[in-house]
């Protein structure tokens, strides 16, 4: 095991006791919770193995709607957006980009921005579709998605240039 | 073999997220009552759309037996309806002792545009059919048989200028005769109702018990309008029958089992 390793496990165990204790509580507005486990997606190493991503994202959201007696919706999306990750890097950073780090360095800014803002706004889409599940309520779905990946996004940018200093 | 194993691990990232997925799906649907009964509405109505075509399908191939069996079944259920007529004219008549057979046929000739209409139906002397049997639809009064052969029957149409046959009011008892006059597939006379009776448009007129050929109270028609002449003490009344003659496919044959024992009170 080395050191990438634990501190994924630690990431891992860490985001998810912290959304799972304090994040959900906040309610902000009356409705919004800022989802900070989505960071564990993001900053997961690029070049390891998508599978186990795909696994450790259904396991993530699993565990989270466990401990929030939630009914399901964490555990699909972060299961969608883990599969869906690949692409979105190809996507946003260009298909010859070999990033050997865990964290996104030597890259555009607009890049990073717009590879965050793909991952949080599709992951909430889907979470609240399900939740929601029906085209009716669809105002309400866009609604919560909007709000809610604007927050998360707040929070993993601040993240992110919390870990960026120490590098 | 090795080629299929190629092809899993070619796509096993696509695999692995379909599996979860299922599963995930799976525990969505037990922690939530709201999905579930989203999930189960949406199964309904695959399955039930594709059993509809399927059974539209069966359906359509068993046509001809369910035709046999609805037949066999409106022969009883047509008894027990004329028996019910015979019953409202308070007269106490038991299931044994109601004296028609009832059985269906099927027109096979129809008219109904000559001055004397004949049909064919396809029973004969082999089916129990014989002549002077009232032959009636679901609606009203077909005919009288009036010949037979070993499969075929004949039957006197009730539009035929010389065929008379016994009807009377359904509220009163009071009774004519009923024949036709030749000019309108639906429209026939009443004759010899005195004007002693209350007559009004509407009244429905039935088969009087009169004849022979009929049990009581088979619904025909409804008075159309009717006249009274000055000179005379019986109304001149039109009735519109309830049954539409040019369409008919289906019709049962009433055999009047007490027949030989009235033909002998009434010849000697």
């Amino acid at each position: 095991m080395n050191s990438d390793n634990i501190i994924s496990i630690f990431q891992f165990i860490f985001l998810l006791f912290l959304q799972a204790f304090l994040l959900n509580n906040i309610n902000l507005f009356g409705f919004i919770n800022p989802n900070l486990y989505l960071l564990f997606i993001v900053v997961f190493p690029l070049n390891s193995n998508s599978t186990l991503l795909i696994v450790l994202g259904f396991l993530l959201g699993l565990l989270l709607d466990l401990l929030t007696q939630g009914s399901g919706g964490h555990t699909i999306a972060s299961l969608t957006i883990a599969f869906l990750r690949p692409y979105i890097v190809k996507f946003s950073f260009g298909v010859n980009y070999e990033i050997p780090l865990g964290m996104i360095q030597g890259s555009l800014p607009s890049q990073r921005l717009l590879y965050l803002t793909l991952v949080i706004f599709v992951h909430h889409l889907v979470l609240f579709s399900v939740i929601y599940f029906s085209f009716d309520n669809i105002i309400t779905i866009i609604k919560n998605t909007l709000f809610t990946s604007f927050f998360t996004f707040i929070l993993i940018y601040i993240s992110l240039g919390l870990f960026k200093e120490k590098k | 073999m090795r080629q299929l194993i190629n092809a899993i691990l070619k796509y096993k990232n696509t695999l692995i997220y379909l599996g979860l997925l299922i599963l995930s799906l799976i525990f969505l649907n037990q922690r939530s009552f709201y999905h579930q009964s989203i999930f189960s509405n949406a199964s309904l109505v695959l399955s039930s759309n594709f059993n509809l075509i399927g059974k539209n399908f069966a359906n359509y191939i068993d046509l001809a037996e369910q035709n046999e069996k609805l037949l066999a079944e409106n022969e009883k259920l047509k008894t027990l309806e004329l028996i019910q007529f015979g019953e409202q004219s308070q007269k106490n008549k038991t299931l044994d002792s109601f004296g028609f057979e009832v059985s269906t046929a099927r027109i096979i000739k129809n008219s109904y545009s000559n001055a004397r209409n004949y049909l064919i139906i396809d029973k004969g002397y082999r089916d129990g059919m014989e002549i002077e049997m009232g032959v009636i639809s679901s609606d009203g009064v077909i005919g009288v048989i009036n010949q037979v052969t070993s499969n075929f029957s004949s039957v006197l149409s009730i539009l035929h200028r010389d065929l008379k046959i016994n009807a009377g009011f359904k509220k009163n008892g009071a009774y004519g005769s009923l024949f036709w006059e030749g000019s309108h597939p639906r429209i026939m006379k009443l004759d010899d109702i005195s004007t002693l009776n209350p007559v009004a448009v509407g009244d429905t007129i039935v088969t009087g018990g009169m004849s022979d050929y009929f049990p009581y109270g088979i619904p025909i028609g409804t008075i159309l309008n009717f006249e009274k002449p000055k000179l005379e003490g019986y109304y001149d009344i039109e009735i519109e029958l309830f049954s539409n003659l040019t369409q008919k496919e289906f019709v049962y044959v009433v055999k009047n089992k007490k027949i030989d024992q009235l033909k002998q009170l009434i010849y000697e």
